[in-house]
């Protein structure tokens, strides 16, 4: 509706400056409301609904009137795409309350408030004693006066007369509430009288204690005639400890219907009462008491002066936020997307919350519309859709640093200066917006402004859902280690005037002591410190909880570990004792490699969590005390212990590497080979680090899996025309290279093997080569003509059914093996690099999916390439830097994935177009339209090597085995949320074989476990040489040729599950389709008997005849099973 | 176990066997049976031997030979050597017609000799088979009549219950164990002696060059020899060798890049206008597409489906 062309911006802002004055004005609206006048109100912005008035919004409803078409267009301009808009329309429908409903009787309570309120009698001025004494006697009420209590023998008078003005401001006045908030509060603002206060009140918190005073007065107003409607108690607005406000909560006459909104009282000063320059950020409005006479430079008194100054500008700031609503159609909705972006991110207006809530964004918002720019130009357009508004905002929090550059709005006499915290001052009502901000909490909200910047910009990928759904600020994924330690009762640095608690002060030190100890070892620092709650009018202040701070930390994971500190050069003298003083004892001068000398330090080598801890609890200990550093706990380092030989595996990794390397060059250097060779391509787990057990081996204990590699040679036209034929000349030519290498070296043992024996079409040959240091290589021939023969062989019409379904299998194994597998190698093992996190979070990714017995139904490919996604597409957040952020996050993008209608998508080398994208989701919607039953696909996992999806999925897992996937992540990451901070990992591992029908134990003897146990067993040195190593045994797993044989005789009745890592069960489910008798036919895929009423003649599956084959199968493997239905 | 156990079911026999209690499941009775259904072959393509020979459906996975041997021993009052041969689900017909099969193949042989030379398998990588759960197999008995005595004396043990044990009198030094030394046999046995799996390939390909070159001979053959309708096959390996389906591809691709240069993408009006009006399309498909797919999360997420998390 207001798309002003931006010529006529300046006008514009005429217009609205003016509307502020307009008699048209909300403040007088809202006032209207209250006198039940039937003046005309307009719809968007009057308290006063009833439900009719509330349904008809411009912008809330998601299916508009308006063309489609047109709107298709537009929203690839004005929104990201049309699918985002279209979700975005979705969710404000979703969030907005419905006001009529929501806040039924809220009007009248409002009405009834504001006229006990006026009714209440004016009082006597008196002293704070006798004022303190006459509350307490008469009405029970304590006055919530701030610290420092005021004292007994000041001269001013306390005084209370009626209120000169009373308003409704903030979300509920504009509309702009979010549903999921658990209670709603209407703002109510009492203006006090100026005949109260004096000039001077602005000084040494005397406004602050009237202002306490007129308070508890309301309190016992109010106490008298309506203690049966309302329950009320005092709180901090906002947390901020000068604002005490009274909380009015309707009690509910009605037993069913619970009333959620609750009414927030809050005293305001008169707006034009205390000078505004007097009360900027640089002006000191405390007055140290000691030097009381000297007038020189007092410092600053930035967090006082601006929460006196927000006092008095409610009414100001309602003015202001209702004619952006009016200027920009766009206003009210961008906020709404704000305020849910922000309460994502777990920010809000209180100052535990960060200081930057949906009040701060609006604001922010309809000052940007005025201003902000350079030379005085607006930052936004009105003409700018929401999106736009938000996107815009979200640019301008990252892109500006307001530290470092205060913004000033207005104001031309004043200029910020640079500090820790934010400004934003606001000239015409003399404010900083931002005052309640922290140093971290404002380096926070910029790099979460800068993540979804690069979110926003994604061209490719939909990020809806990372901008707005995902809540982004949950602990355990948001941070890589939580400190939790307690607040001191001593002081360790000078006091202030401002007005600062004990905990912020605390806060605000342990920030720097730790941003400069740490320096680049991590990326981020947040100190939270626990939320204030509400009080009893009756007692004197809110109950503290046993103080203590969580600090959490984003590791940098190129620096966390590293173990040496290079300070500052000796010759730099001044820099150099800086920094001696910082570390005290542990700074120490050394001598580089290269000559140069410097001050450093140097920590004890071990985990990262180990060295990070010892560098905390040093500082901790030196900058404070040793109570302080002794608190001191730890959050996050369990997940690093839970995989196996955690310490050592990259050095394992690493050497398997190395042999590899020496492998593929023996081949190479091979002379004699029939064909030119063309390339060696790895394809294990092992080579591409994300094997749950790192490769160990030694000359006694070769490698127990032998790592697979792909060999290719140059095309020939000599190769047969037939695939078996094919197959049948691998086995010749694998024996040529095994003798040809054997002959090369003769420290190597090569053996020609054989696999898939009943699958002609598919490879049937393998060559390990064994080194003597332990390495074991198992060599496959790749030929690209296969897969030509193959499916010439699907499409003859003259094969029949049977080879072709088995052509099909085979072609879609050698897409796997020889085509996919090699890519995704590469890539993994990059992103190993890149990622120093990567291959410990697949490993750990793996290892649940193991410990659940998923392993044999979902591919090691596949739960690589969702870790893969996790770390490729981190949104909301950044890449992971340990591994608890890492699994957690994966944990959590499992519950979320909707694999029915969504496709697993990674982008490996960042090159993937929306074109790409939209192509991959509508292959997935083909596939659900021809097997809606998801009986052949079940999850699409598509990568840039691979746009069909299947590659990795084929093979399974099934529709249970992915259901099952989904509810075992959807329990584990609700314990997760529950647990929040005080998660034990080990429960996330921990599975229970009671869902399953039977459960097959396998004796000690074959078990996985024991045989790690005894491979881990010391050994002496001279036994361990002695003793020959057994070749014979490469690759040899009884359980698992126990397990795969029982899959293909049951193929059809029963589902097995498996740890390969523990490997001491093997559990069953029958298949429920066979579990009802079936009438009688020869070709029935498991055992029966007759079952159900003779006469009919019905079969059914013969369970003790199959357990009964399952144990004489497994002989002296099987100790026990145990049926538990 | 029904008291009242019928004796057949579609025409076939019912023949429930004890099975060995194992020590794995001490909680199942002493009596576990497997049942096994059992009726005179009659196969659709008739042999020789369905005279004398048993159908006999849900094998148990362990079933040999000699399993099936000692069964029907049972059976026919406990005579050894009744069967001559057990024909397993998938496995090929050619043991049991060892009668027949030497004047078959002789005709064969004259008509299509490149049969000669089979190609062989390669060697078995395991001691001893196992079948898949619920399949069937042909039991052919000496004669006729000891067929037919075995199936009357499974009528009568409907009263007798005298039902034979599975695994009686097999002995293990014929048939392997199963459990860990029937993997510990397949893991030796998948590395067969370098020099016979070499002897092995050498053999397959010299068959399979002899049937190539036959199958060679045969295309030319048919290359000049008109069929009844009087046409000419058309075959690989004439003079001219025949049109590839990539080279194809590749000749219709540059035709077609050809008539792209010549015209221009943006050359005619119509051609830009119509391209604008194919985009504008694109994108109201688009978002047609998008607006369903959103329909559809909401549809499956239900309410609050578009609801921040918390």
């Amino acid at each position: 509706m207001s798309h002003i062309p931006s010529k006529r911006r300046k006008l514009d802002h005429e217009i609205s400056d003016e509307s502020d004055e307009s008699p048209n004005s909300p403040s007088n609206e809202l006032h209207s409301a209250f006198q039940d006048s039937d003046e005309e109100v307009l719809d968007v912005h009057a308290p006063a609904t009833t439900a009719k008035q509330a349904q008809p919004q411009p912008h809330s409803q998601p299916k508009r009137a308006k063309d489609d078409d047109e709107s298709a267009l537009y929203a690839v301009g004005l929104y990201k795409s049309s699918m985002f808009k279209l979700q975005v329309d979705e969710m404000l429908a979703e969030v907005r309350p419905n006001y009529g409903k929501r806040f039924t009787g809220a009007d009248d309570a409002l009405r009834q408030l504001k006229s006990v309120i006026e009714a209440i009698e004016d009082r006597e001025a008196l002293s704070v004693i006798d004022a303190t004494k006459l509350l307490q006697k008469s009405h029970k009420v304590t006055i919530p006066f701030p610290d420092p209590k005021p004292d007994k023998n000041a001269a001013y008078k306390l005084a209370y007369a009626k209120p000169s003005n009373i308003n409704i401001v903030g979300s509920y006045a504009l509309k702009a509430m979010v549903k999921a908030d658990s209670v709603l509060s209407i703002d109510m603002v009492i203006v006090m009288p100026e005949s109260i206060f004096q000039e001077k009140d602005y000084l040494n918190y005397r406004y602050f204690y009237k202002r306490s005073y007129y308070l508890a007065c309301l309190v016992a107003g109010i106490q008298e005639t309506l203690k049966d409607q309302f329950s009320l108690d005092f709180e901090y607005l906002n947390g901020n400890t000068l604002h005490p406000i009274l909380v009015a909560k309707p009690k509910s006459n009605k037993e069913k219907s619970p009333l959620n909104y609750r009414i927030n009282i809050i005293p305001a000063a008169p707006q034009t009462l205390f000078s505004e320059s007097k009360l900027r950020p640089t002006k000191n409005a405390v007055r140290p008491k000691e030097n009381a006479g000297t007038e020189t430079t007092l410092p600053p008194t930035p967090f006082y002066n601006a929460s006196l100054r927000s006092d008095a500008n409610f009414e100001a700031y309602l003015k202001l936020l209702y004619s952006a609503s009016r200027q920009s159609a766009g206003f009210v909705d961008a906020c709404l997307l704000g305020r849910i972006w922000l309460r994502q991110r777990g920010f809000g207006s209180d100052v535990s919350e960060g200081g930057f809530g949906h009040f701060e964004w609006a604001s922010f918002t309809a000052l940007l519309l005025k201003g902000g720019g350079s030379k005085g130009h607006s930052v936004l357009s009105p003409g700018y859709s929401s999106y736009q508004t938000f996107k815009a905002v979200v640019q301008f929090l990252s892109t500006t640093d307001l530290t470092s550059k205060p913004l000033i709005y207005e104001s031309p006499d004043f200029s910020g200066t640079k500090s820790d915290v934010p400004v934003f001052y606001d000239g015409p009502r003399g404010q900083n917006i931002l005052y309640k901000m922290t140093p971290w909490s404002y380096a926070l909200l910029r790099d979460e402004a800068k993540a979804s910047l690069d979110m926003l910009n994604d061209a490719a990928f939909d990020q809806f859902e990372s901008t707005f759904i995902l809540r982004t600020s949950q602990p355990l994924q948001r941070y890589d280690c939580i400190l939790s330690l307690p607040v001191p009762a001593k002081t360790f640095d000078s006091p202030t005037c401002d007005h600062v608690s004990q905990v912020t002060r605390f806060s605000l030190r342990l920030f720097d002591v730790l941003r400069e100890g740490l320096s680049d070892r991590v990326k981020l620092i947040d100190v939270k410190s626990s939320k204030s709650s509400s009080w009893s009018t009756k007692s004197s202040g809110p109950t503290l909880p046993g103080q203590s701070l969580l600090v959490s930390v984003v590791f940098d994971p190129a620096n966390i570990d590293r173990l040496v500190d290079h300070g500052p050069a000796a010759e730099e003298k001044r820099k150099a004792a800086k920094f001696q003083k910082f570390w005290g004892e542990k700074a120490e001068l050394r001598r580089f490699k290269d000559g140069s000398i410097l001050e450093s330090l140097v920590w004890k080598t071990g985990s990262t969590y180990s060295i990070f801890q010892d560098i905390v609890s040093y500082l901790l200990k030196r900058h404070f005390d040793e109570e302080v550093s002794l608190g001191l706990r730890l959050i996050g380092e369990s997940f690093d212990k839970a995989l196996p030989s955690s310490a050592a595996s990259s050095k394992l990794f690493e050497t398997l590497k190395q042999a590899y390397n020496t492998f593929e060059k023996n081949v190479r250097d091979l002379e004699g080979l029939p064909l030119q060779l063309r390339q060696l391509s790895a394809i294990s787990p092992q080579l591409r680090n994300s094997s749950i057990d790192p490769p160990s081996f030694s000359p006694q204990r070769p490698l127990k899996t032998p790592a697979a590699v792909l060999i290719q040679f140059e095309g020939s036209g000599r190769w047969p025309d037939d695939i078996v034929a094919i197959q049948r000349t691998k086995i010749a030519f694998l024996l040529k290279i095994g003798s040809l290498l054997q002959d090369a070296d003769a420290s190597i043992t090569t053996r020609v093997g054989l696999e898939n024996e009943d699958r002609k079409l598919q490879n049937c040959s393998f060559l390990d080569v064994i080194y003597e240091s332990g390495a074991v290589f198992r060599l496959r021939i790749h030929n690209d003509r296969e897969q030509t023969l193959l499916e010439r062989l699907v499409k003859d019409k003259s094969t029949d059914p049977r080879t072709r379904e088995d052509a099909v299998a085979a072609s879609s194994l050698y897409k796997r093996n020889f085509i996919q597998l090699p890519l995704l190698n590469q890539s993994i093992s990059t992103h190993c690099t890149r990622f120093p996190l990567l291959s410990p979070t697949i490993r750990l990714v793996k290892l649940w999916f193991d410990r659940h017995m998923l392993s044999g139904h979902v591919s090691e490919e596949l739960i690589e390439l969702i870790v893969a996604s996790i770390f490729l597409q981190p949104y909301p957040w950044r890449a992971p830097s340990s591994v608890m952020t890492g699994f957690l996050r994966t944990l959590m993008f499992i519950t979320r994935w909707d694999w029915r209608l969504v496709p697993l998508i990674v982008d490996f080398t960042g090159t993937m177009t929306s074109k790409d994208v939209s192509s991959i989701n509508t292959r997935l919607e083909a596939w659900r339209k021809i097997d809606p039953g998801m009986n052949r696909t079940v999850l699409f996992a598509a990568s840039n090597h691979d746009t069909t999806g299947v590659a990795f999925t084929d093979k399974g897992p099934s529709r249970m085995a992915a259901a099952r996937m989904t509810a075992l992540a959807v329990s584990a990451y609700k314990l997760v949320k529950d647990k929040g901070v005080e998660l034990d990992q080990r429960s996330l591992f921990a599975t229970s074989t009671a869902d399953y029908d039977f459960v097959v134990h396998i004796s000690p003897r074959f078990a996985a476990d024991q045989k790690r146990k005894e491979a881990s067993k010391h050994k002496f040195k001279n036994l361990e040489v002695q003793s020959e190593a057994n070749l014979e045994l490469v690759g040899y797993n009884p359980v698992q040729l126990y397990l795969s044989e029982l899959e293909k005789l049951y193929a059809n009745s029963v589902v097995f599950f498996h740890s390969e890592v523990s490997g001491s069960v093997i559990a069953g489910l029958w298949n429920p389709q066979h579990v009802v008798p079936h009438s009688f036919k020869v070709n029935m895929t498991y055992a029966t008997n007759i079952s159900g009423d003779p006469e009919e003649g019905k079969i059914g599956i013969d369970k003790s005849a199959i357990l009964l084959e399952i144990a004489r199968l497994g002989g002296d493997m099987v100790s026990r099973i145990e049926v538990n239905r | 176990m029904a008291p009242q156990q019928p004796s057949t079911i579609s025409n076939f026999a019912i023949l429930p066997i004890l099975l060995p209690p194992s020590p794995a499941l001490s909680h199942l009775p002493k009596t576990a049976t497997h049942t096994l259904y059992i009726r005179p072959n009659n196969p659709k393509i008739p042999t020789e031997a369905d005279a004398r020979s048993l159908f006999v459906v849900n094998v148990p996975v362990d079933a040999t030979v000699a399993h099936l041997k000692g069964v029907f021993a049972h059976l026919s009052g406990g005579v050894v050597g009744r069967v001559e041969d057990v024909v397993f689900e998938g496995q090929a017909q050619i043991p049991s017609q060892k009668s027949t099969v030497i004047v078959e193949r002789k005709r064969k042989r004259e008509e299509e000799p490149e049969n000669a030379t089979q190609a062989p398998e390669l060697p078995s990588t395991w001691d001893r088979e196992t079948r898949k759960s619920g399949g069937n197999a042909v039991v052919v008995f000496v004669d006729a009549r000891s067929m037919e005595g075995v199936l009357k004396s499974v009528r009568k043990m409907q009263k007798s219950k005298d039902y034979p044990l599975w695994g009686h009198g097999v002995s293990s030094t014929k048939v392997p164990a199963l459990g860990s030394s029937h993997y510990a046999a397949h893991h030796a046995l998948r590395y067969p002696d370098p020099s016979a799996l070499q002897r092995n390939v050498d053999a397959f390909m010299t068959a399979f060059n002899a049937g190539e070159i036959q199958r060679l001979r045969e295309a030319k053959r048919v290359r000049n020899v008109p069929d009844a309708d009087g046409f000419v096959t058309v075959t690989k390996g004439g003079r001219v060798g025949p049109a590839k389906a990539a080279e194809a591809e590749r000749m219709r691709e540059e035709a077609e890049e050809r008539a792209k240069v010549r015209t221009g993408e943006g050359f005619y009006r119509f051609q830009v206008r119509e391209m604008r009006k194919l985009e504008q399309g694109e994108l109201v498909r688009q978002f047609e597409e998008d607006k369903k797919r959103v329909e559809g999360m909401r549809e499956r997420r239900g309410k609050g489906g578009f609801r921040p998390e918390t």
